[in-house]
């Protein structure tokens, strides 16, 4: 399959990874930001898989990633 | 009529005319979201949907809208497909009674044909995976029976836990989960976390009809769902030993996932287009290491779509949250005449009651929301009359809008529990909540002008079966 992208097209983390490939060879590839972990088929529209087409809604900052509320909360260990 | 698997139930909706199988070749995205989506636009009845020609892969089988409509759902319990909503729910009502009935354990479960154990554990090449909403993180596990127990009591069968929770892929052998803080497997996961260990954990996928449903139900932390299953089944529901951690799930899955909720560990999930018709945000949550997969040879992958309702979600999880709430308040309020809960999983329900004296109804909604349901859900509830009903909507408006004075019917009860998903809450988990009584004030509650109403016929009641019989035999 072609060449892994540049960036993350929701954080823009310069680090993908490959998590699949097509059974079918060639068709896609399944992509992963090792960052924020957003995953895509490289066959989906571009709103989903290029930055300048994705949601600004959508888009995530390291703060966002960093300041994530934790669901649930880690209890205290029990002494 | 018990189904013991997905397949065969898959094969009754096909006879039926509920399955549409779609031949002609589809992209992963957005076609299969985009199909199901469409589901919930074409009417109470659509069908469910099966693909088995998707662009890039080899042999793919997907079934989605399995429960998406009344037809489907009454199909899935064994009634005809034409049973009235208010009548499935009252039948699911009677079946609880029967509750609980011991499984069946059986040794040859399906899905022991095929298994991925450590380092080969590869789910991409299990299922095919795919995205629904255009924000989602990723792909998900969205209709998976989920068992866990609890580390303080492993061998209480009924606090063994079968729930359905979103499950997003984050790699080959990891996935990203949520425990609604509310839920049982947020108990369990707590009480291992305390102790600093991993949760063992068993999903299940592609399960038979009556065990979607029991897992989204809210039933009591120490209630088994597989007793409730033979309950509504009418029959043993049958179950299997799980291999890696022995756990009971059910024999007839397409595909069984084990691992551990690695312990103290949270990860940056979603957001997820919810039932709640909004995106919920990205947020930290555990994850699971996956050890080991079994699967039948050609697994069928069960997915549902979710988003703005009406979706499968709200036909998968209507009746069955009616029917704890109905068999709750009944049993101290027998007053309690019908429960319409079929709102966003029970943000909003319906009751209809009759009153022992002024103020009663108020009581019962406030009853509804301390229900172990309610803690978590009912935010607004409605009361109505013993005649009114609550799946009538233009009733309940004609209640709302006659019987409703503002100023005394209208109580607003301040920083209470929610699910962290209501869009509403603030801060997330908290909320208001408000009760609405639509019923007519009794003594010594002397408000209004109620003293003259308008009744049916005494003879409407025959006329309407009788016309409803016309209408049935002319189709």
């Amino acid at each position: 399959m072609s060449n892994l992208p540049a960036d993350c097209p929701r954080c823009a983390f310069e680090t993908v990874t490959r998590l699949a490939t097509s059974p079918v060879p060639g068709v896609w590839d399944v992509l992963q930001c090792d960052r924020c972990l957003y995953t895509w088929r490289t066959t989906e529209p571009a709103r989903r898989t290029r930055r300048d087409a994705f949601p600004e809604n959508f888009k995530l900052t390291p703060a966002d990633i960093a300041n994530a509320i934790e669901v649930p909360e880690v209890p205290p260990l029990l002494t | 009529m018990a189904y013991d698997d997905l397949r065969s139930f898959l094969d009754t909706l096909d006879k039926q005319g509920q399955l549409l199988r779609i031949t002609d070749e589809v992209l992963p995205e957005p076609d299969l979201a985009a199909a199901a989506n469409a589901t919930g636009r074409i009417g109470e009845n659509a069908p469910a949907l099966y693909f088995d020609n998707v662009k890039g892969f080899t042999d793919a089988r997907i079934a989605m809208n399995v429960h998406g409509s009344w037809a489907n759902h009454a199909l899935a319990l064994g009634l005809p497909r034409n049973t009235p909503v208010k009548e499935q729910v009252e039948e699911f009502a009677r079946r609880w009674d029967a509750f609980p009935v011991a499984p069946e354990r059986r040794e040859d479960a399906p899905w022991r044909e095929n298994t991925q154990e450590g380092d080969d554990v590869d789910l991409f090449s299990v299922l095919p995976l795919f995205r629904l909403n255009d924000g989602d993180g990723g792909f998900y596990l969205d209709k998976a029976a989920v068992v866990s127990r609890d580390p303080e009591d492993p061998g209480h069968f009924g606090k063994q836990n079968v729930g359905t929770y979103r499950i997003q892929v984050i790699g080959a052998n990891r996935l990203a989960f949520q425990p609604v803080p509310m839920h049982d497997v947020a108990q369990h996961l707590r009480k291992a976390e305390e102790k600093g260990e991993d949760l063992p954990i068993a999903i299940t996928l592609g399960n038979d009809p009556v065990m979607a449903i029991v897992a989204g139900m809210p039933m009591a932390y120490d209630h088994s769902e597989y007793e409730m299953a033979g309950a509504l089944r009418g029959a043993p529901a049958p179950i299997a030993t799980a291999p890696l951690t022995g756990f009971d799930v059910p024999w007839g899955s397409e595909v069984v996932i084990e691992g551990v909720i690695e312990s103290r560990k949270r990860q940056i999930e979603g957001p997820f287009g919810e039932f709640t018709g909004h995106y919920s945000g990205g947020r930290r949550m555990p994850v699971i290491r996956v050890d080991r997969v079994s699967f039948r040879t050609n697994p069928v992958f069960e997915s549902l779509y979710i988003g703005m309702p009406w979706t499968e979600c709200d036909y998968l999880v209507g009746p069955n949250t009616c029917v704890p709430l109905l068999k709750q308040l009944r049993a101290e309020f027998p007053e309690v005449k019908a429960v319409n809960a079929m709102y966003t999983h029970g943000l909003l329900v319906i009751i209809s009651t009759a009153k022992r004296y002024g103020g009663f109804a108020k009581a019962v909604g406030m009853r509804a929301m301390t229900t172990p349901h309610g803690l978590g859900y009912v935010a607004q509830v409605i009361l109505v009359d013993e005649d009114v009903d609550p799946f009538n909507l233009p009733q309940v408006m004609w209640a709302m809008s006659a019987k409703v004075n503002p100023k005394d019917d209208v109580v607003v009860i301040p920083n209470l529990s929610v699910v962290e998903l209501a869009p509403a809450a603030q801060p997330a988990g908290i909320t208001s909540k408000m009760i609405i009584d639509a019923t007519t004030p009794v003594s010594p509650d002397g408000r209004g002008n109620f003293s003259t109403p308008a009744k049916d016929l005494p003879e409407t009641a025959q006329w309407a079966a009788r016309l409803q019989g016309m209408l049935a035999g002319r189709a």
